[in-house]
């Protein structure tokens, strides 16, 4: 099962004949993903890696019929234009993986994306992956099976490389992952630990689920939250990272845009709020391999 | 980006909303040439970007020349909460009957920027919110249609009028401009009925700034007002080239081990593992989503670029799809430009696309170049490596006690 994507996930790429357009392209057909079309305006009836590229949304999906992922990759002060073009045509699915979003555009994207009932992941989320079933996005790279495999952990990480790093960790302690989440590491972002977090609940493959958190923010309180409400009953084992972040001024921001000191909830705040709800907190990220371990045998 | 409360009064300027007179001094000639333009008395404010600075005495009423030229020596150039002043402002005492908070930011739960008001405004709303949460009203707003005055006005019990156009030119102040957060605290209510802003905090959302090139801001440095050199520099690396990150955040601090981390998550693990080891970062900053060589290059060259290290770390996660042959192609370039040439240990932890090509590539240059370089593949944890990083910069420093000063 998995989620978000799995072998049927039919995908469109808008910018798919820009530099990262092409090279996600192919990195998705190898792995087997169904890319079914792929939009720039003004490029309509030229092909990438044998995907037809249309001059918009609604023209591709006329053509090739319905799909359920749209996945933005174009420059960032175009991102809101496109992902707005994706929302209309109700596509389920929007990955924004367009890094420096203004946020002002995200906040647009993800309001009118609510009152279109469609879910958006990201912006500067590198994708997710059901290893063994599909992916979407940039994750893994050209070559996924170096760091994923199948197996009952889901993973959700802010962070592209954090997502590689612990598939690759709980790969090589034997374990294997159901699917794999980049969230993005933006102020505000679609899809947040809770959505997935009730979406791996649902999910029979999932056993437990990993995540690396960072300072800033709150999405690890209301993680807490639905683990208190038993909205998610899984091991619910989490890194966080940044402490060193702590003793810088307030509103200082480091490498993600949402990595914001003194923003919201202290590190302090969270690890109390997660191991009062009965998280398991990682003091070491090696330890990791370990906690699964424990958790789930 | 956070802005000088002046810079903040010029944005707010944009959208109708009105400060009391004030004029921007940066020496005591200005300060004494501004007073002749202002009417005693006077209310002089230390430009800093660190709030609470009325608390810590940096905001002062003036009824004579002599003491407003006492507090301007006493602070210019000098530190103040931490920063080094720059600028006083100047401006006339405007007679007040109330005042009001308002401010707009993001709710990141929410997803939605929404307003915050209170009529208690003039104290910091930290301290509102401790005294009587009661006291603040918060208004989530629609970002594609914005705020309908006919609800804000339903908002407002009192003074609905001017609040609502106040908060429909907040808006418009926001939204125009790309702002992360705008806060007025406290507005104003003048005798004649309107309303002004008597202090003015603005952060700048940096993904937006490309389309305000038209906005008269003074670069900031990542933790303080003023950027050190370096952090200028690093800054531009971005500015001149799209194509993925490489020094935008750029920290120092007076550590020994430079730290050239990739990733906005793995860069974080990088650095508490570094301190968690007993290592001493000389700087945060940050490359990622598959930047050329050259940025990496001149990224490099700019962290090393200082005295007295005893350790280069470079590390990151599992690349998904940036080109580690490429980008520690761009690190070689740099570290064969450092003069001196190094002799400390580098320590190199990445995996990910070409990796392996890199690593061979590395070796030759070590071996043929005489770099101290040491290589960890993603077999070997980012904490891990962060840790030899510590023993081996250790190490060095007690092979060159020198350095210890």
């Amino acid at each position: 099962m998995a989620i978000l994507v799995d072998r049927e996930t039919r995908v469109l790429i808008q910018g798919i004949t820009g530099r990262s357009g092409v090279q996600v392209t192919s990195e998705l057909l190898d792995y087997g993903t169904k890319v079914v079309a792929g939009v720039t305006p003004g490029k309509g009836g030229q092909e990438v890696d044998t995907v037809p590229v249309f001059n918009s949304v609604s023209e591709a999906i006329k053509t090739v019929g319905e799909v359920d992922v749209a996945m933005v990759y174009v420059p960032p002060l175009s991102a809101r234009a496109a992902a707005m073009e994706a929302i209309e045509a109700k596509i389920a699915l929007v990955h924004i993986f367009v890094e420096k979003m203004p946020i002002f555009d995200v906040a647009c994207v993800l309001s009118a994306a609510q009152k279109a009932g469609v879910c958006v992941l990201g912006p500067a989320s590198v994708g997710a992956i059901s290893p063994g079933e599909g992916k979407i996005g940039s994750i893994g790279g050209p070559a996924p099976d170096n760091v994923f495999s199948k197996g009952p952990i889901g993973v959700i990480s802010r962070s592209g490389g954090m997502c590689s790093e612990l598939g690759l960790l709980i790969t090589n302690s034997g374990f294997g992952q159901s699917t794999v989440v980049g969230i993005g590491g933006d102020l505000i972002v679609g899809t947040t630990f809770s959505d997935l977090l009730i979406e791996f609940e649902q999910d029979r493959d999932t056993k437990a689920v990993v995540a690396f958190g960072e300072v800033g923010g709150s999405s690890e309180i209301e993680v807490a939250r639905l683990i208190e409400e038993g909205k998610f009953t899984k091991p619910f084992i989490i890194f966080l990272a940044g402490k060193f972040a702590e003793k810088l001024p307030r509103d200082t921001s480091l490498g993600h845009a949402g990595a914001i000191v003194g923003m919201e909830s202290t590190m302090a705040q969270k690890i109390k709020a997660l191991r009062d709800a009965g998280a398991i907190v990682a003091e070491n990220f090696e330890e990791i391999p370990d906690l699964i371990k424990k958790a789930v045998g | 980006m956070k802005l000088y409360e002046f810079e903040g009064h010029r944005i707010l300027a944009k959208a109708g909303i009105e400060s009391p007179f004030f004029i921007v001094c940066s020496s005591i000639d200005e300060v004494k040439q501004a007073r002749k333009r202002l009417k005693f008395p006077i209310v002089a404010k230390v430009q800093v970007l660190t709030g609470r600075r009325g608390k810590a005495g940096g905001v002062k009423f003036f009824t004579k020349e002599k003491q407003l030229l006492t507090f301007a020596k006493e602070h210019f150039g000098q530190d103040f909460m931490g920063e080094k002043v720059r600028f006083v402002s100047l401006s006339q005492k405007v007679e007040i009957k109330k005042e009001y908070y308002m401010s707009i930011t993001y709710d990141t739960v929410k997803k939605l920027p929404f307003l915050i008001f209170s009529f208690q405004g003039g104290i910091d709303i930290e301290e509102i919110k401790k005294k009587d949460p009661s006291l603040i009203k918060t208004f989530d707003i629609d970002p594609i249609s914005g705020p309908k005055d006919k609800d804000l006005a339903k908002f407002f019990e009192q003074d609905k009028t001017v609040l609502a156009d106040f908060a429909l030119r907040l808006w418009d102040a926001f939204s125009r401009y790309d702002l992360r957060l705008i806060e007025v605290n406290p507005i104003g209510l003048t005798a004649d009925g309107y309303l002004m802003a008597i202090d003015a905090k603005i952060i700048l959302d940096d993904a937006g700034l490309l389309r305000h090139r038209d906005l008269d801001i003074l670069p900031k440095g990542a933790i303080s007002a003023i950027p050190t050199d370096r952090e200028i520099l690093a800054k531009k690396i971005d500015e001149d080239d799209y194509r993925g990150s490489a020094g935008s955040t750029f920290i120092e601090f007076d550590g020994d081990v430079v730290v050239l981390a990739s990733g906005g998550g793995a860069s974080l693990l990088v650095m508490d593992s570094v301190i968690d080891a007993g290592g001493r970062p000389a700087n945060y900053t940050e490359y990622s989503g598959n930047p050329p060589a050259e940025k990496v290059q001149k990224l490099t060259k700019i962290a090393l670029d200082r005295e007295g290290l005893s350790g280069c770390l470079v590390a990151g996660a599992v690349a998904n799809f940036t080109d580690i042959y490429e980008t520690l192609r761009g690190f070689i370039e740099g570290l064969r430009q450092v003069r001196p040439k190094p002799t400390y240990p580098i320590v190199i932890r990445r995996g990910g696309p070409r990796q392996e090509e890199a690593y061979e590539m590395i070796k030759k240059v070590a071996k043929r170049e005489g770099f101290d370089i040491h290589l960890f593949g993603p077999e070997t944890p980012i904490s891990v490596a962060c840790q030899k990083m510590v023993e081996l910069a250790n190490d060095y420093k007690i092979r060159n006690p020198k350095l210890e000063s």
